[in-house]
C-alpha cells in the first residue's frame, strides 16, 4: 500500500515535519479539551518543539528540549513537586548531553540522552516523576509526552549512531523489555484508575527504552513509531481520564463502576486509547508492537519474549480497568457526557492513530530515511 | 474476460469482503461519536446488514474467480503490495485465495449475515442492541481477515479482532458481576495464548525468511528444534482459542452472553478458529512429531472429558458447549493424524449443526419443561462399578476443577505483582518531594 499513492505522498513529507505535528497535537490538545489549563507557557513549548526538531546542530536541539522540560517543571511545580524536580532532572541531563555533544564526547552524550529519556518517558525504576505526574499533573504529562518523543527523535538523530550506542544496545533492550514485563505486572493489581495510568506508562515507557536500544542496529523508523504511538494513546488515554475524574473524582477499583451508561462516548474513547495502546488491530499500536518485536528478536529474542507478555497482561490490565470504572450497574450521573471540545480532541487522536495503523509508511519511510543516513 | 481481468475482480471481491463490514462499523461509529441522539435500530441493523451482505456477495465473488467462473481460475497470494516497509523488513498485506480460505470465508460470512438478521429480532430494544451489532461488524472483519490473510501478521490483526468481539460478548449483559468475570478469565485466556502466535509468528519470519503461509512448504529446511518449537506455539494458540484443555474452563461462562452470540461465536465460527489456524499452518505441523502428538493428546482428553462432563450439565446451553468442544476435540485429532480435509469437512458440518442447536436451545428448554424429562435407566457402569461411577460423577460435575487448577498456577504471579506494587509505592514514596495524597 504505501508503494503506491501512499508512497508518493510519504516522499514528499518529512520525519521533523510530522513529528512537528504530532508534538503540537499533543501539546494543544489538552488546552483545547481544557480550556482552564491554557497557559503562558503553551507558545514556548512549541517554540522549544520546533527548534528541537528542525534544528542542525545538536548541541542547541539539546538545549532546546532541556528548555522544555523546565517549561514542563514550572508548569507542574504548583502540583507536584516530585513531578517537577524530576522533570528538571531530565532537563540538566539533556543540557549536559548538549555540553557533551559540543566537546563531541559521544559516548557520555549518549549515556546522558538516554538516562534523560528514562526519566520522562517513566521506565522502572525512575519512574517517580512521571508517575507524580501521572497521578497530580495529567495534563502537564500529556504534553510532556509531545516534547518526550522530541527528545527522542534527536537522540536517534545525533548520538543513536555512535559505536557505544552499537555497544550498549542489547543492554538497553534487556532491560527495557525486563522494566516493561515488571510495569505490567504492576498494572494488572493496580487499585484505582490512576495507578492502571501510571502502570501502563511505566510500561509503555520499558518498551519505549527497548525500541532505542534496538534503534542503534538501525531500527530507528521503529523507535519513532513507538514513541510517537506511545505519546497519541497516552496522551488521549490520560485525557479521558481527566475528563472522567472531573465529572466523578477519583475513581478507587471497590466494585462495577457502572458509568457506562452516563458516559458512553467517554468510555468508547476510553477503550479505543488503552486498545491502542496494547495493540489493537487497525491502530498504530499494532503496526508499532509488530515492527518493535520483529526488530527486538534480532537484539535477543527473551527479549521479545518478555515483551510479548508484557503486552499480554497489560491487555489483560486494561479489560479489567475498562470493567470496574465503567461496566456494571448504571449509576446514575448528573454530569455530561463529552464536551464537543473534548470530543473533537478524542476524534482527532484516534483518527491519527486509525491512519498510522493503516498506512504507517506515511510516518516510517520519511522517518527512516531522514535517520537512517546520518553518518556517526 | 482475460487473465488481467479476473485478477482486478479478485482484488476488487476481497477487498469488499474485508473492508464492507468494517466501513459499517466505522459508520456506526460516526454515528454514534458525532450525532446527539442515539441512532435508531433500524438504521444500525440496516447499515450493518448493508456491510454483511456486501462481505458474503464479496466471498461469493471470490469464489468465482477461484472456480474459474469469471474465465481463468485465481488463486495463490493476492498481493495488495506492503503494508509497512522499511529497507529489507516489510509487512506484505497479502491474501491468499485457496480451498481453505474461500471455504472459511463464505461459512462465515453467511453464518454471520443469518445471525444479524436473527438477533434483529431477538435483541429488539435490548439496551446493547448498537454495541451487539458493532461487534458483530468487528467480529465479521476479523473472520474474513483470519479466512483470507495470506501472511501471519494479518492472520494475527484477524485474530485478535475475534478475541476482543469474544471477550466484549461474553460480557455483554455487565449488569451483572458473573458476565464481566467471566469475559476478564476468557480474555486472558485468549492473550496469554495469543502470545504464543505472536511469538511463533516473530520467530517463523526470522527463522523462515517469510511469514507468508504459501511459503510454508519449506518449513521441513527447519531444524527439528525449531520447527518443533513453532509447532507447539501454534499449538498453544489454537488450545487457547478452541478452549481445549486445561483451558476449556472459560467455555461454559462465555455462554453468559446474548444466544446469537453464543451460537456464532461458541457453536459456528470462533470456536474453530484455533482449528482453521492449524490447517494454515500445517506444512509446519507435519514436520513436527512431537507437536502432532501433543495435539492428538490434547485433543483426544478433551473429547473424553467433554463427554463427560455433558452428560451431568444441567443447563442447555453449558452442555451444548461442552458437547461443542467433545467433536472440536476430535477434529483437532484428525488435523493432528493428518486428515486435513476430513478435518475440514467435520469443522464446516459441525458449525453448521451447532448454530442451529443453539439458536434453538431458549425453545428446546421451554419445550422440556412442557414435556418433562425422559425416565434415565442406569448404565452398565453404574450397575457393576458403583463407587468409581460415583467417582467420575463427582468429577465431572466440578469439571475437574480445571478453573481452580489454573487459578492455583497463577497465584504466584499475582503474587509477585502484589510484592512489585507494594515495592514501587515504597520506592516512589522515597523519592517523593510531594505531601502523600489523601
Amino acid at each position: 500500500m504505501s508503494d503506491g499513492v501512499f508512497g508518493d505522498l510519504a516522499a514528499t513529507l518529512s520525519a521533523p515535519w510530522e513529528t512537528l505535528a504530532f508534538g503540537l497535537l499533543l501539546l494543544i490538545a489538552p488546552a483545547i479539551a481544557e480550556p482552564l489549563h491554557r497557559r503562558w507557557h503553551l507558545p514556548s513549548l512549541i517554540v522549544c518543539l520546533v527548534i528541537t526538531l528542525f534544528s542542525p546542530s545538536a548541541p542547541i536541539a539539546y538545549t532546546a528540549a532541556a528548555v522544555g522540560a523546565f517549561v514542563h517543571a514550572r508548569g507542574a511545580w504548583s502540583s507536584t513537586r516530585t513531578g517537577a524536580v524530576w522533570l528538571s532532572v531530565s532537563a540538566v541531563l539533556a543540557i549536559g548531553a548538549a555540553a557533551a555533544m559540543q566537546m563531541e564526547q559521544l559516548t557520555l552524550a549518549f549515556i546522558l540522552s538516554i538516562i534523560a529519556i528514562a526519566l520522562r518517558a517513566g521506565v522502572l525504576p525512575l519512574n517517580a516523576g512521571v508517575a507524580s505526574l501521572c497521578d497530580r499533573a495529567p495534563v502537564v504529562q500529556t504534553q510532556q509526552l509531545a516534547s518526550s518523543f522530541a527528545l527522542v527523535f534527536i537522540h536517534l538523530r545525533f548520538v543513536d549512531h555512535h559505536a557505544a550506542a552499537v555497544a550498549m544496545g542489547p543492554g538497553l533492550v534487556r532491560f527495557g523489555a525486563f522494566a516493561a514485563l515488571l510495569a505490567a505486572l504492576i498494572t494488572l493489581v493496580s487499585r484505582d484508575l490512576r495507578g492502571f495510568y501510571r502502570g501502563t506508562t511505566a510500561m509503555h515507557g520499558g518498551m519505549l527504552f527497548a525500541a532505542v536500544g534496538a534503534a542503534s542496529i538501525g531500527n530507528f523508523a521503529a523507535a519513532l513509531l513507538v514513541a510517537i504511538t506511545m505519546g497519541l494513546a497516552l496522551g488521549g488515554l490520560g485525557m479521558m481520564i481527566t475528563s472522567l475524574e472531573e465529572r466523578v473524582g477519583p475513581v478507587v477499583y471497590r466494585g462495577p463502576g457502572g458509568r457506562v451508561g452516563a458516559f458512553p462516548r467517554l468510555s468508547a474513547a476510553f477503550v479505543l486509547f488503552a486498545g491502542a495502546g496494547v495493540g489493537l488491530p487497525g491502530t498504530a499500536g499494532f503496526v508499532a508492537d509488530d515492527l518493535l518485536l520483529h526488530t527486538l528478536w534480532m537484539e535477543s529474542p527473551a527479549s521479545t519474549v518478555a515483551v510479548i507478555l508484557s503486552s499480554a497482561l497489560l491487555a489483560v490490565a486494561t479489560l479489567i480497568c475498562f470493567s470496574k470504572t465503567f461496566l456494571g450497574r448504571t449509576t446514575p450521573s448528573r454530569a455530561p457526557d463529552l464536551y464537543p471540545t473534548e470530543r473533537l480532541v478524542a476524534v482527532v487522536l484516534v483518527l491519527l492513530l486509525l491512519v498510522l495503523g493503516f498506512f504507517p509508511g506515511l510516518l516510517l519511510t520519511p522517518a527512516d530515511a531522514f535517520l537512517t543516513p546520518i553518518p556517526g | 474476460m482475460d487473465a488481467s481481468g479476473v485478477q482486478l475482480t479478485t482484488r476488487v471481491a476481497l477487498a469488499i469482503a474485508l473492508l464492507a463490514p468494517l466501513a459499517s462499523v466505522v459508520a456506526i461509529g460516526v454515528m454514534v461519536l458525532l450525532r446527539d441522539e442515539r441512532p435508531k435500530e433500524s438504521q444500525v441493523a440496516r447499515v450493518m446488514g448493508a456491510g454483511l451482505a456486501g462481505s458474503v456477495v464479496g466471498s461469493l465473488l471470490v469464489i468465482a474467480c477461484y472456480v474459474g467462473l469469471l474465465g481463468e481460475a485465481a488463486s495463490g497470494d493476492i498481493s495488495f503490495g506492503d503494508w509497512l516497509r522499511i529497507d529489507d523488513f516489510f509487512i506484505p498485506a497479502v491474501f491468499l485465495v485457496d480451498t481453505v480460505s474461500v471455504s472459511i470465508s463464505l461459512f462465515a460470512a453467511f453464518l454471520t449475515a443469518l445471525i444479524a438478521r436473527f438477533s434483529r429480532t431477538y435483541l429488539h430494544k435490548e439496551a446493547g442492541f448498537i454495541r451487539f451489532f458493532v461487534l458483530l461488524g468487528v467480529f465479521a472483519t476479523g473472520t474474513q481477515l483470519v479466512a483470507f490473510a495470506g501472511a501471519l501478521e494479518l492472520f494475527f490483526a484477524g485474530w485478535e479482532l475475534l478475541g476482543i468481539s469474544s471477550a466484549f460478548f461474553i460480557g455483554f449483559f455487565h449488569e451483572r458481576d458473573e458476565p464481566v468475570r467471566s469475559s476478564i478469565r476468557a480474555f486472558a485466556t485468549y492473550r496469554l495464548s495469543d502470545a504464543g502466535l505472536l511469538i511463533a509468528t516473530v520467530a517463523t519470519l526470522q527463522l523462515l525468511g517469510t511469514a507468508r503461509f504459501s511459503a510454508f512448504g519449506t518449513a521441513a529446511a527447519l531444524p527439528p528444534l525449531q520447527s518443533t518449537a513453532i509447532a507447539l506455539l501454534f499449538l498453544l494458540s489454537a488450545m487457547g482459542k478452541s478452549a481445549q484443555l486445561p483451558f476449556s474452563g472459560w467455555l461454559p461462562r462465555a455462554m453468559e452472553g446474548p444466544t446469537p452470540s453464543s451460537a456464532l461465536f461458541y457453536g459456528a465460527v470462533s470456536i474453530h478458529a484455533g482449528l482453521f489456524l492449524l490447517l494454515r499452518v500445517w506444512p509446519l505441523m507435519e514436520v513436527s512429531m512431537i507437536a502432532r502428538t501433543v495435539g492428538v493428546i490434547v485433543g483426544l482428553s478433551t473429547a473424553v472429558y467433554a463427554s463427560l462432563v455433558v452428560r451431568v450439565h444441567t443447563d442447555a446451553k453449558g452442555a451444548l458447549a461442552h458437547a461443542t468442544l467433545a467433536q472440536v476435540g476430535l477434529i483437532l485429532a484428525e488435523i493432528c493424524f493428518g486428515w486435513t480435509t476430513l478435518a475440514l469437512v467435520h469443522l464446516i458440518c459441525h458449525a453448521f449443526l451447532r448454530l442451529g442447536q443453539y439458536l434453538k436451545a431458549p425453545n428446546t428448554i421451554h419445550d422440556s419443561h412442557r414435556l418433562g424429562h425422559a425416565h434415565r435407566t442406569a448404565s452398565q457402569l453404574e450397575t457393576r462399578l458403583p463407587g468409581l461411577a460415583t467417582r467420575i460423577y463427582a468429577a465431572s460435575l466440578h469439571r475437574l476443577r480445571l478453573d481452580d487448577r489454573i487459578d492455583a498456577a497463577f497465584a504466584p504471579v499475582l503474587w509477585l505483582a502484589a510484592l512489585l506494587d507494594r515495592l514501587d509505592r515504597r520506592w516512589r514514596a522515597l523519592l517523593s518531594f510531594d505531601r502523600p495524597q489523601p
